[in-house]
């Protein structure tokens, strides 16, 4: 009986949560509908920009493809973090921690390279 | 040298055709597949002779070397060999749904990324770690959700890949959710700690449970068995054809390798009955829907597609036994099995490659009168369908019959029944295309079938594994010890 | 010894055949060269295997074939005997000369390659049959012949009856491997094993079920009554004359169809047993009357090569009597020697054949003793040792032997043996007298003139086996000769066979001597006892029947369970099988979300 004495104040919170919601929704019901509506009065943003136009504009897929290159070397290079941190110990057992590494990095270097002569960043084309 | 030399070797390969497609910009493409077929095939030789299996233990117990995994890594290097001369018969096709300057259209690109396919595949076969397992999975689907959507100017193959990223990742969710699990239950990654762990397990068996129906969902995903089979013939009909064939060949052996690893601490455990009863759940359901949806089809891609559930079906089938039968054990036999359906199903996709080059469809209707057009494709057709049907003296038979075998054994008589049925209607649906091939009349002004001389000598040989391994199954029988 | 030997024996033809396939068009001419060095080559091969091998019986393994752990092993073995080494000989010999033979035969053929190929297929597979130690790799093989001879009957296949004569022979030949599958498959679960040895130790150590041995050794023989075309499966081999003729003399003569003679005498341990007397009983008279039936149709046959072939027919049925007579030893001196005379005969057809521009029928031929003196007199000394000339020919020991053991057997058997023998010396003579005698009947026989000498030279070459192959110094050397009981031997048969023989050749002399028709008419026996219509009436009836139920099944079954059952079943769970396959991704993940659920729901509950 205990335990379930501590999930009052849960309770409670779900019935004030509820109430107050329900609260908002009855009194705008209830207050707005002293006013005349109009479609200028319906439209989402009464103040402000017209809503004219795509409401989602087309990018170039170049920011898309930049974009991308970014997160993943991003990526890659938050995987050097914990790598660094236990370099010190591993490398006295053992020399693969360290090319292991080196190969991630050559690996890097050979997309890097790629993306270069494939023409990915370049922007007047 | 160890066996990890030879993963390490297919990345480099890989690397290094990139690198010659990015600079030598005037070369022809498809020497860029010619080299790679020539890389697969020296790692191959090097796998066959070159392997000393007990130099690996620099890798902390991630690797393992045991004859299952070097059968897995032979499995993925042959059929990235054969996947290369599909797409260079495919490239045309390729080439005509894709924009940009002739020569320019990205087939370099097409046939380097079957490398790195092979090489997420290999390590597959030899993670015994969870953490291993999961990013070679990852390597893998990442790689085929690019290959699958390549064809960027056809609407087919954007819906399929937008079709199995979505799927492929929701799957995978699942998979790394169980992952988690399994670790969070034995706060282990690796797989051999798992099981000393699952061993002795004291507790509530529930979270155990729910941990082996997670992990049932997201691999159930990839090896393709109802219910979660719904992407199968949708991916495998959009994706360019030779992809279709990794897909369906290389992709399923790696689920089930990875099935198999995973399994194996858990049928250790406590929850071993529970585990059994889900796979002959999950292969009854695959069975029946694999074959009943075949029955009605018309296209042949989505034939196969449906063909590659079915086969699936056996596969859970095997596992399902759960233990030895007439001197077979399931793990052997799911070896097998996959070894003879890469050859078998690899013939049925160079003949559709060849077909759909010429004729411009994938169609059964395509296939009409195949046999006035070129008795040579026609007669290797029959023989990968006479095999996939389980027909005896082809390699497809052994299979099936040590399937079943196994699940007599195992006394779970329900599911035999369904198995035998479900072979039953495999011979309706394979032998409707031999009555497309042998008895409808071409269309009258059918385009000639032409074809590289390497891709027939491919056929040749898989005709001959086809039939080989039927007569003499020996090669793969030494798998199946128990 | 090795199982090198053998196993170099029997892969040579393979290589042949392959490489033959693999030459690139404008080298096809070399495909004789190749396929007569491998055969000339096997026949060296297998004098030295006949010497190394004496009277010994060894088993040699090559490797593993399927190992089932405690299910079944299977290896790739040899089991070689004098049996064996003496029926090697006689294939690799007579097919040496039929290749030889085919270089002129078929010199302007365009499918010359296709025929040579053909033929090594078929000496790769007539070698496995012959030296094969167990039941399952002789089974492959057996259907490999199946194929080559399929292959080789309809060798001119744009001619509408050679490809429905190969299509028949395949499918009459199924019937009866059918039997012989479940036969072997009988046998493995009565002893656990399908070697030779293995059954023969286990059926000493144990006692089967008479019943199922009995239906196991008769399954066995249907595999022997389809290949060596007894009835009521003989339909076959008259029809396969339209391939080329050196194939009939190799394959529908000489080796292939004794494959089921020979393979019954492999298990003929089997019918020794006490328990297989009915089953003996069944294969004696299954070959007494097959020999009667075929020598009767023979007699009213107009075609050269369907009297031989109907002789052949009748000799089979001798040796598979002997058989089941437990007179393994007579049946294969009458093989042996069947084999040479046989082959000579056929050879010999076809040379006239080839001199007459190819024509086949005798009324049409006539006068050919002035025309070909040689080829005439090596056919004529085939005739004799065909219809048994007493002492001077082999076929008159072998046929001797059979008709002792008949006469010592009893009863109405021996009867049917020598009128058998009356009725081959009837139509043999009746055959030389209108084809060699007279004058000629038509153009093609008018304008014949004497064959190449290297279609001359087999047949010279088989004309002296044909004599002396009965003589127990020549024979004595491959096989194991049946013991000659001289003491209390009847003199029985040999009065018998000596009246059959007189009495055949003076009626056939008297009845058709100067004749340009053929004075006798039965049209019962000219259309081969109307089998042919018979079975063509039940297969089409049958066939129909089957067809008819088949549709049905298609249409209930099928369709009606399978297709629309399940959609009906699925538009009930919700909208048909094909909306949930409807390529929509919304709904593949709803769907995907439904098996989670019903993957947790059963995992949980098995708690």
């Amino acid at each position: 009986m205990a335990e379930i004495d501590n999930y009052h104040a849960v309770l409670l919170q779900l019935l004030l949560v509820i109430g107050l919601a329900a609260t908002m929704l009855g009194l705008s019901v209830l207050v707005g509908r002293a006013g005349r509506r109009n479609a200028i009065k319906d439209s989402a943003y009464e103040c402000g920009m017209l809503p004219i136009g795509d409401s989602q504009p087309r990018f170039s897929v170049k920011f898309y493809l930049v974009a991308m290159l970014f997160v993943l070397f991003d990526i890659e290079v938050v995987f050097m973090y914990p790598w660094a941190v236990v370099f010190r110990d591993l490398v006295a057992q053992n020399a693969m921690v360290f090319w292991g590494m080196l190969s991630f990095v050559g690996i890097l270097t050979v997309a890097y390279v790629y993306a270069l002569k494939k023409g990915a960043l370049r922007w007047d084309n | 040298m160890p066996a990890y030399f030879l993963e390490i070797a297919i990345v480099l390969l890989g690397l290094g055709l990139l690198m010659v497609d990015a600079f030598a910009t005037t070369l022809d493409r498809r020497l860029l597949g010619h080299l790679g077929i020539a890389g697969v095939a020296a790692v191959l030789a090097g796998l066959v002779f070159g392997v000393d299996s007990s130099a690996s233990e620099p890798l902390w117990g991630f690797y393992a070397t045991d004859t299952a995994a070097l059968f897995y890594k032979g499995l993925a290097l042959v059929c990235t060999l054969l996947v290369l001369v599909l797409a260079l018969e495919y490239a045309p096709v390729l080439e005509s749904y894709r924009d940009g300057r002739p020569g320019r259209r990205g087939l370099g690109e097409f046939l380097c990324l079957p490398l790195f396919l092979c090489a997420g595949l290999m390590w597959m076969a030899s993670m015994t770690d969870l953490l291993g397992l999961f990013v070679a999975l990852e390597t893998v689907t990442i790689t085929f959700y690019v290959v699958v959507a390549y064809m960027r100017r056809n609407l087919g193959s954007l819906e399929a890949g937008v079709k199995y990223l979505i799927l492929g990742a929701l799957s995978t969710g699942f998979l790394l959710y169980g992952l988690a699990w399994l670790f969070g239950l034995t706060g282990q990654t690796n797989l051999a700690a798992i099981q000393t762990v699952l061993v002795d397990w004291k507790g509530d068996t529930t979270p155990l449970l729910f941990t082996m129906a997670l992990l049932m969902v997201g691999l159930s995903f990839k090896v393709g068995a109802a219910p979660f089979q719904f992407w199968i013939p949708d991916v495998y009909q959009g994706a360019p054809t030779p992809i279709t064939a990794f897909l369906s060949v290389g992709s399923k052996a790696a689920g089930f390798i990875v099935l198999i690893r995973l399994l194996e601490p858990l049928l250790a455990s406590p929850i071993r009955h529970a585990v059994l009863l889900m796979l002959g759940v999950l292969a009854g359901a695959t069975l029946i829907v694999g074959n009943l949806a075949a029955i009605s089809q018309s296209n042949f891609k989505r034939l196969l597609a449906y063909s590659s559930i079915a086969h699936a079906g056996f596969l859970l089938m095997a596992l399902a036994a759960g233990q030895p039968a007439g001197g077979v054990s399931p793990n052997g036999v799911v070896a097998l099995y996959l070894g003879t359906y890469l050859v078998m199903t690899m013939l049925a996709f160079a003949v559709l490659v060849i077909v759909r080059k010429a004729g411009g469809s994938d169609e059964l209707t395509a296939f009409n009168g195949l046999s006035q057009r070129s008795p040579f494709l026609a007669f290797a057709l029959v023989l990968a369908m006479a095999s996939l049907a389980g027909v005896p003296l082809t390699a497809g038979f052994f299979g099936k019959f040590f399937s079943l075998v196994l699940i007599a054994g195992a006394g779970q008589w329900a599911l035999l029944t369904v198995a035998v049925v479900a072979a039953a209607c495999g011979f309706y649906y394979y032998f409707k295309v031999i009555r497309c091939m042998y008895w409808n009349d071409p269309v009258s002004e059918a385009p000639p079938l032409v074809f590289s001389q390497l891709t027939r000598v491919a056929i040749i040989l898989l005709c001959v594994a086809v039939v080989v391994l039927g007569v003499y199954p020996k090669p793969l029988t030494c798998l199946l010890a128990p | 010894m090795t199982a090198l030997l053998p196993a170099t024996i029997l892969f040579l033809p393979l290589l042949a055949a392959a490489k033959i396939l693999l030459l690139p068009k404008p080298m096809k001419g070399l495909a004789p060269a190749v396929s007569v060095g491998s055969v000339v080559l096997t026949l060296i091969l297998s004098l030295v295997l006949w010497a190394k091998t004496g009277s010994d019986s060894t088993t040699v393994t090559l490797g593993s074939w399927i190992n089932l752990g405690d299910m079944l092993q299977l290896n790739i073995g040899f089991k070689i005997n004098a049996l064996a080494t003496g029926m090697m000989l006689v294939v690799t010999f007579i097919g040496t000369l039929v290749h030889l033979f085919s270089l002129a035969y078929m010199k302007d053929d365009d499918g010359k390659a296709r025929y040579f190929a053909g033929l090594s297929l078929f000496m790769f597979s007539m070698t496995g049959i012959v030296l094969a130690d167990n039941l399952a790799m002789m089974f492959i093989f057996w259907e490999l012949v199946g194929v080559s001879s399929y292959l080789l009957i309809g060798h001119w296949f744009e001619k509408n009856s050679a490809a429905e004569a190969a299509k028949k022979a395949f499918l009459t030949n199924r019937i009866g491997d059918f039997g012989f599958m479940i036969g072997i498959l009988m046998l493995w679960k009565a002893t656990g094993s399908v070697t030779f040895d293995g059954i023969e130790s286990a059926v000493r150590g144990m006692t089967v079920d008479p019943g199922w041995l009995t239906a196991a050794i008769l399954c066995i023989f249907c595999g022997a009554v389809g290949k060596s075309a007894q009835l009521p499966l003989h339909v076959w081999l008259p029809d396969a004359m339209e391939g080329p003729t050196p194939v009939s003399a190799l394959i529908h003569a000489a080796t292939m169809v004794a494959a089921g003679v020979y393979m019954m005498i492999r298990v003929s341990f089997l019918l020794a047993l006490p328990d297989a007397a009915t089953a003996a009983h069944v294969i004696a008279w299954t070959g007494g009357l097959t020999a009667l039936f075929a020598a009767l149709c023979a007699t009213q046959q107009n075609d050269i090569k369907k009297i031989l072939a109907y002789s052949t027919l009748s000799q089979l049925g001798y040796m598979v009597m002997a058989v089941g007579l437990l007179a393994k030893e007579a049946a294969f001196f009458h093989l042996f020697t069947h084999a040479f005379f046989k082959a000579l005969l056929f050879l010999g057809s076809g040379a006239i054949i080839y001199a007459c521009h190819h024509e086949q029928d005798i009324w049409k031929m006539g006068g050919l003793a002035r025309k070909l003196p040689r080829t005439t007199l090596t056919f004529l000394i085939g005739t004799a040792a065909l219809i048994a000339v007493p002492f001077v020919t082999s076929g008159w020991y072998s046929k001797e032997t059979i008709l002792h053991a008949a006469h010592a057997h009893g009863g109405l058997l021996f009867y049917i043996g020598a009128g058998t023998a009356f009725l081959t010396a009837f139509y043999m003579t009746r055959l030389c007298v209108v084809a060699f005698l007279g004058t000629p009947r038509a153009h093609g026989a008018d304008h014949a003139h004497e064959v190449p000498k290297i279609m001359l030279l087999p047949l010279v070459i088989l004309a002296v086996p044909s004599v002396i192959g009965g003589f127990s110094f020549f024979a004595g050397r491959f096989l194991t000769l049946p013991p000659a009981d001289h003491d209390h031997a009847s003199h029985v048969p040999m009065i018998a066979s000596l009246i059959a023989l007189a009495s055949g050749v003076s009626l056939g002399w008297l009845l058709y001597r100067g004749r340009d028709r053929d004075p006798v008419r039965i049209s019962l026996l000219a259309r081969k006892f109307f089998i042919d219509e018979l079975y063509a009436s039940l297969v089409s009836w049958g066939q129909d029947a089957v067809a008819r139920i088949i549709h049905y099944v298609d249409i209930l079954i099928i369709d009606g369970l399978g297709v629309r059952g399940l959609s009906g079943l699925a538009a009930v769970v919700g909208g048909g099988l094909r909306r949930l396959q409807g390529g929509n991704l919304q709904a593949y993940g709803f769907l995907f979300g439904c098996g989670v659920v019903v993957l947790l729901f059963i995992a949980l509950s098995l708690h």
